[in-house]
């Protein structure tokens, strides 16, 4: 399989503090991919330089065999790539419906969004109960999976995934990953961030780990599951 | 309010009755001001005139502060750019005036264009302040620059021309502001509910998102100030309709607050907020003219009252108290 992303020795700073130094990931079409690390490791910060909201300075990053890194922010997005940011990011005055539509805004074809808004639906069929109320009420996991249904109301080739299972209930975590499954079988490539890592393992074919900037390890994620020492430093035993 | 979104983006129930509502709200108001210059002296047409070119600038205001969520503290800057610029336009060229009013939004939106791109890079109450600085040098602008504002000596404005027609009275101007107005309440409906204006909205809600949504953040909060400025302009050519005078007196800080308090009363964020702040605020402030020395402090305590127990505006508040009253029911 050909890889969809294709990240070569980035570096990227927040003023002179140096957030990611030589990091590399590929993330192969069709796959769930995930970046690992505890809070602050930068990877969020290797998300952001994807969807161009962090400039690298340093390094190249590809997508479907284009140099991406000098693109602007809403060129990536209507090339395919979508990025479902951390921290509940819904457009909260606006009802589910609006910030549904909000996510196919650079779309025209009225077919294909028709189309994609029923496959939200099918996902997350809580959604269409709520159609009409302000996302801002709306619990935390029903948020999730607003903000899911919203990227992909663009349509996109890659999902860029910050955090999905923060703050959430156990059962809404097994809910939302039983739905990024699906969405994968279905055909969509994602590159998740989590600090949960044993969910994260269990989802995903191969596994990145982060430390303080610099990738501290890489490996199919059922080999990580099993090593001694990722065991006891990101899965707590 | 006039409602034309699809059905499907919204309930469509409540809006019918709202929708109802909103158009007996308009036949009213659109039979009032055409009633009005046939039972009135020629000083309340004046003041009519004026209210509406207050709503014409709220519109403006609202675009910037209630659909974009951004400061903009220069809002008198641009209706002074727009008054000088249509009637040194219309002093220039015999055109008809709406010539004239157009050239003067152009100019107030290139200004706002070119100040937004320079100040948006700051947000915030740095934004404010910058907006604040540049809206004070325009002020000096405006009373410094002779040989074309005519300095602080105010600058005469010529009567404006339809054709053959010259405005010369109030009441002779008055059906062309009501023509305008309703006008630029219409286009800030279309833009209100464009894809521009979602795109507005979702900069306001969260930026982050906006982006994650592949919106050009920075480029949309620039045209919302600049179409923001070129409204403004706009107004300022209203102004000439009816007005044979301009000072910069009347340019500086305090009218800026006054759109700012009206749209803020109003409702922030709403289109009927920002036309019904205008009205009902520019009301009560031509009332106080009676009591020039408590006029400041009541201001200031109706500002207060409405942070205090109306902070979504009053027309957010008298839908609710309508809606409490329904359930009681």
């Amino acid at each position: 399989m050909h890889d969809l992303l294709e990240i070569e020795g980035i570096s990227a700073s927040y003023g002179r503090i140096q957030a990611l130094s030589e990091v590399s990931l590929r993330v192969p079409e069709g796959a769930i991919v995930a970046l690992l690390g505890s809070n602050g490791a930068g990877k969020s910060t290797t998300l952001n330089t994807v969807s161009r909201l962090v400039p690298i300075t340093r390094g190249s990053i590809r997508f479907a065999g284009e140099p991406i890194q000098a693109w602007p922010s809403h060129k990536v997005v209507s090339s395919g790539i979508l990025q479902v940011p951390e921290g509940r990011e819904v457009f909260r005055e606006m009802s589910v419906r609006e910030n549904l539509d909000m996510g196919a805004y650079r779309r025209s074809d009225a077919a294909g969004i028709k189309r994609d808004l029923e496959r939200v639906f099918d996902y997350f069929p809580k959604l269409r109960e709520r159609l009409r109320q302000k996302a801002g009420t709306l619990s935390g996991g029903e948020q999730q999976m607003l903000l899911i249904g919203r990227a992909l109301m663009a349509g996109p080739r890659l999902l860029l995934l910050d955090e999905p299972s923060l703050g959430l209930s156990p059962v809404l975590v097994q809910q939302i990953f039983a739905i990024i499954q699906r969405l994968n079988k279905d055909g969509l490539t994602i590159l998740l961030v989590e600090q949960n890592a044993a969910i994260a393992l269990g989802s995903s074919s191969y596994a990145y780990i982060l430390e303080n900037g610099e990738m501290a390890l890489e490996g199919p994620s059922e080999t990580l599951r099993r090593d001694d020492s990722v065991r006891r430093t990101y899965l707590g035993g | 309010m006039i409602v034309t979104t699809s059905p499907a983006t919204i309930s469509p129930a409540p809006r019918r009755a709202a929708s109802a509502t909103a158009i007996a709200g308009l036949v009213i108001a659109a039979l009032v001001a055409i009633a009005l210059p046939a039972f009135t002296t020629g000083y309340v047409i004046y003041i009519a005139n004026l209210l509406l070119v207050f709503v014409v600038l709220c519109l403006g205001l609202h675009i910037v502060i209630g659909e974009t969520g951004q400061f903009s503290m220069a809002h008198a800057a641009f209706y002074g750019i727009g008054i000088y610029a249509s009637a040194l336009a219309n002093r220039a060229v015999d055109l008809p005036y709406p010539f004239a009013m157009l050239f003067g939004a152009l100019v107030a939106g290139a200004v706002g264009l070119f100040i937004g791109a320079l100040a948006l890079r700051m947000r915030d109450i740095y934004l404010a302040l910058a907006t604040f600085a540049f809206g004070e040098a325009m002020q000096w602008v405006f009373a410094n620059w002779d040989s074309v504002t005519n300095g602080p000596n105010g600058l005469r404005i010529s009567p404006a021309r339809f054709g053959s027609l010259e405005i010369l009275s109030d009441k002779q101007a008055y059906p062309f502001v009501v023509l305008f107005c309703v006008l630029m309440i219409g286009l800030t409906i279309l833009i209100s509910r464009s894809r521009l204006g979602r795109a507005f909205r979702a900069v306001r809600e969260s930026e982050v998102a906006a982006m994650a949504m592949g919106i050009d953040v920075r480029r949309t909060r620039v045209i919302a100030f600049g179409l923001s400025a070129a409204i403004a302009g706009f107004a300022g050519g209203m102004f000439g309709l009816f007005q044979t005078f301009i000072h910069p007196d009347s340019l500086g800080f305090q009218t800026t607050i006054l759109v700012l308090t009206m749209v803020v009363v109003g409702g922030l964020g709403s289109i009927v907020g920002a036309v019904g702040g205008a009205i009902v605020f520019g009301l009560i402030s031509e009332v106080l003219r009676q009591a020039p020395q408590y006029q400041e402090i009541i201001y200031g305590g109706i500002l207060i009252l409405f942070m205090m127990y109306a902070p979504r505006g009053l027309f957010a508040f008298i839908g609710d108290r309508i809606k409490e009253v329904r359930r009681g029911q």
